[in-house]
């Protein structure tokens, strides 16, 4: 099997998952178990594609467009895995996460596969920890975005049965912002080792380049929301559109910049 | 306790004053003291540090979109920052309680200290060094802090020569430049260098760049007398100026400019497959001094008003960048504290309790 066709067969697998949680969600049906198999498949799927590509080229996916959607998606779905397999009372929240990962699995797509030169820069061990340690903190917050939209979904007439049997708002919040803690630990960690590796490949760690402030505003929104939370006292549905707030930027940060960004720091994670 | 009002101080709940009108100059101590602890307690306000992290992203963003010198935008509320979290250290009780939460924000303030005094002494700078050359503590652009203790002067290394490599498609790989300098124990010391592996002097990080070029090097002798000079003449960057290898250059001393222009024919750096950059095996050495114009070989002579102009031959040069932040070590240490004692704070805090516990 080739790479692209294993990669494409991740994506069937990722879509049926997806479909049947949805439809799971909407019929009122759980059905979990095949949700957790099909997640499982596709990743071992995908993993494969992501290392045939690996061995070939002799380096990372992380330089095309490509390459860092398909990494992303991958690792998204991890992080999403292992908290879907931990946490059996928040299952539910793939009918919300799944289709944003259909977005990126369609703007895979659209991109093409063709290879890209890995900068001289990138020669460096902090490249795979600087995005090792981004990829958990956006895993983390896709978590929290799923049970945040839960907590909206509620709020309308649509969700509030469908959702019913998931525990309460206000345990749903404490468990997405625990996820959110998650999140701003990996982000520190993700800017402390690019400024480690932004001082040795530029000679400076700190340049307000669109990629680091973006991260920065992004931190701070993530750091305003945790003190927003327990200085105003605010309702979980508040809470829970300051974490989708903080899934933007975050989302911007890591695909959008680099399209409007002529400085050397091209590499979205 | 959550949500800190500025009522309370050091774990006791201070009271309003009675009658506000005693609280003038001759007011009692315990009251003067009352008064301080709520200025404290509201410089400590938590809800100001909401206005002030918002303040903060505000001022980033006009850092960022505007084109004029904004660095207030960024001082100003990184200083109610510290303000504001030092005055929280010292009153807010949640601090004393949770040593991991107060390490945390301990180690931000001092991040922000470090960054503040790291932008008042650093140094970033340029520089050229021609195959053989000494660094001379000279460079050709730089900006520093005001505070930059210039110790520039006593650092001296030379550059011995590089190579690059270069993919298809003229993709520059890693640059290995060997330098060599005298250790402080008087022992000569040698080093390859690059883009990403400093050569670190005195608290200064130097670092090759993309710029390199020839350099075409000639002996001057003054008509004048005074003693020869040695000059090395940096050509616009290679590969970056390939078609404008020309430079004009004034000898020490002399009036009038001379135009120097490399030529040659062959391929250095070829598109179509790997390459390494290199001098090329031959080239002419074109030399104008007004109307009259030569091409130099090496060793040859030209004889011009003021002097004579010896031709030894092409090397090449290489650009670095300097940086010196001598705060570099002590931030990354403050970052590691807030990082491990932020994992630890939350650690303890999700530990003690379950997120969705059993109604009983
Ligand atoms: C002016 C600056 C700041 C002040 C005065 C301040 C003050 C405080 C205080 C008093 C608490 C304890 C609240 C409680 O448990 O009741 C707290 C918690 C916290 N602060 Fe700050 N802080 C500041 C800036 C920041 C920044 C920039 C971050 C960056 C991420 C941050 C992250 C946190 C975190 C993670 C917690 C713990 C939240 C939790 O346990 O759920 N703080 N802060």
């Amino acid at each position: 099997m080739t790479e692209l066709q294993a990669l494409w067969a991740a994506l069937v697998l990722y879509v049926l998952a997806g479909s049947l949680a949805i439809f799971g969600a909407v019929l009122r049906r759980q059905p979990e178990r095949t949700v957790l198999i099909l997640l499982v498949a596709g990743l071992a799927l995908h993993t494969a594609a992501i290392v045939l590509r690996w061995e070939r080229l002799g380096h990372g996916p992380v330089i095309t467009m490509f390459e860092i959607l398909s990494s992303n998606i991958w690792s998204l779905l991890l992080v999403y895995a292992l908290a879907y397999w931990r946490i059996p009372a928040i299952r539910a929240t793939a009918a919300v996460v799944m289709p944003i990962l259909f977005v990126m699995m369609g703007w895979l797509l659209m991109t093409s596969p063709t290879e890209g030169h890995l900068p001289a820069t990138y020669h460096t061990v902090w490249l795979y920890i600087h995005i090792g340690f981004g990829k958990v903190f956006l895993g983390a917050v896709l978590v929290a975005v799923g049970i945040s939209g839960v907590v909206l979904l509620r709020g309308t007439g649509y969700g509030g049965k469908r959702f019913a049997r998931l525990p309460d708002d206000s345990r749903l919040d404490e468990l997405a912002y625990r996820f959110m803690a998650l999140g701003l630990i990996f982000e520190s960690l993700m800017l402390v080792a690019g400024a480690i590796w932004a001082q040795d490949a530029w000679g400076r760690y700190w340049a307000w380049d669109p990629l680091e402030t973006w991260a920065f505003i992004t931190w701070l929104t993530l750091a305003f929301a945790l003190h927003l939370r327990f200085t105003l006292k605010i309702r979980p549905r508040t809470g829970a559109v300051m974490i989708v707030a903080v899934f933007v930027l975050a989302f911007l940060t890591f695909f959008g910049v680099p399209f409007i960004s002529t400085a050397p720091h091209k590499g979205a994670v | 306790m959550n949500g800190f009002d500025g009522t309370e101080f050091m774990g006791q709940t201070v009271k309003p004053p009675d009658n506000p009108s005693v609280m003038g100059r001759g007011a009692p101590r315990d009251l003067r003291i009352s008064r301080l602890q709520r200025a404290l307690g509201a410089l400590a306000s938590l809800k100001l540090t909401l206005a002030i992290l918002a303040a903060l992203g505000g001022g980033t963003m006009v850092a960022y979109l505007s084109e004029a010198r904004t660095t207030w935008a960024l001082v100003l509320p990184l200083a109610a920052f510290s303000v504001n979290l030092a005055a929280a250290v010292a009153t807010n009780p949640v601090f004393r309680r949770q040593t991991a939460l107060l390490m945390f924000h301990l180690a931000l303030i001092a991040i922000v200290l470090l960054i503040a005094v790291g932008r008042l002494t650093y140094l970033k700078g340029q520089l050229e060094l021609a195959q053989g050359q000494v660094f001379d503590g000279q460079l050709t652009q730089e900006e520093s802090g005001p505070w930059h203790p210039r110790r520039l002067d006593a650092v001296r290394f030379s550059n011995q020569g590089f190579t690059i490599g270069y993919a298809k498609g003229m993709r520059r790989a890693a640059t290995r430049n060997q330098v060599a300098w005298t250790a402080p124990d008087g022992r000569p010391r040698q080093a390859v260098i690059g883009d990403q592996d400093p050569l670190i002097l005195e608290g200064y990080r130097f670092y090759t760049n993309f710029n390199k070029g020839f350099a075409p090097v000639f002996v001057w002798r003054p008509r004048s007398g005074a003693s020869p000079q040695l000059g090395a003449v940096h050509l616009p960057a290679y590969p970056l100026h390939e078609y404008r290898q020309a430079q004009e250059w004034q000898p020490p001393g002399s009036r009038s400019p001379l135009w120097i222009m490399l030529r040659f024919d062959e391929v250095i750096l070829d598109p179509e497959k790997s390459s390494e950059f290199r001098l090329p095996t031959e080239h002419r050495l074109v030399v104008r001094a007004g109307e009259a114009r030569r091409e130099l070989k090496p060793g040859d002579a030209m004889h011009l008003a003021e002097g004579v102009l010896v031709y030894q031959g092409l090397r090449s040069w290489m650009g670095y960048t300097v940086f010196y932040d001598f705060t570099l070590p002590w931030l990354l240490a403050a970052c590691i504290l807030a990082v491990a004692s932020l994992a630890w704070h939350f650690w303890r805090k999700f530990s003690a309790r379950p997120w969705n516990p059993p109604v009983s």
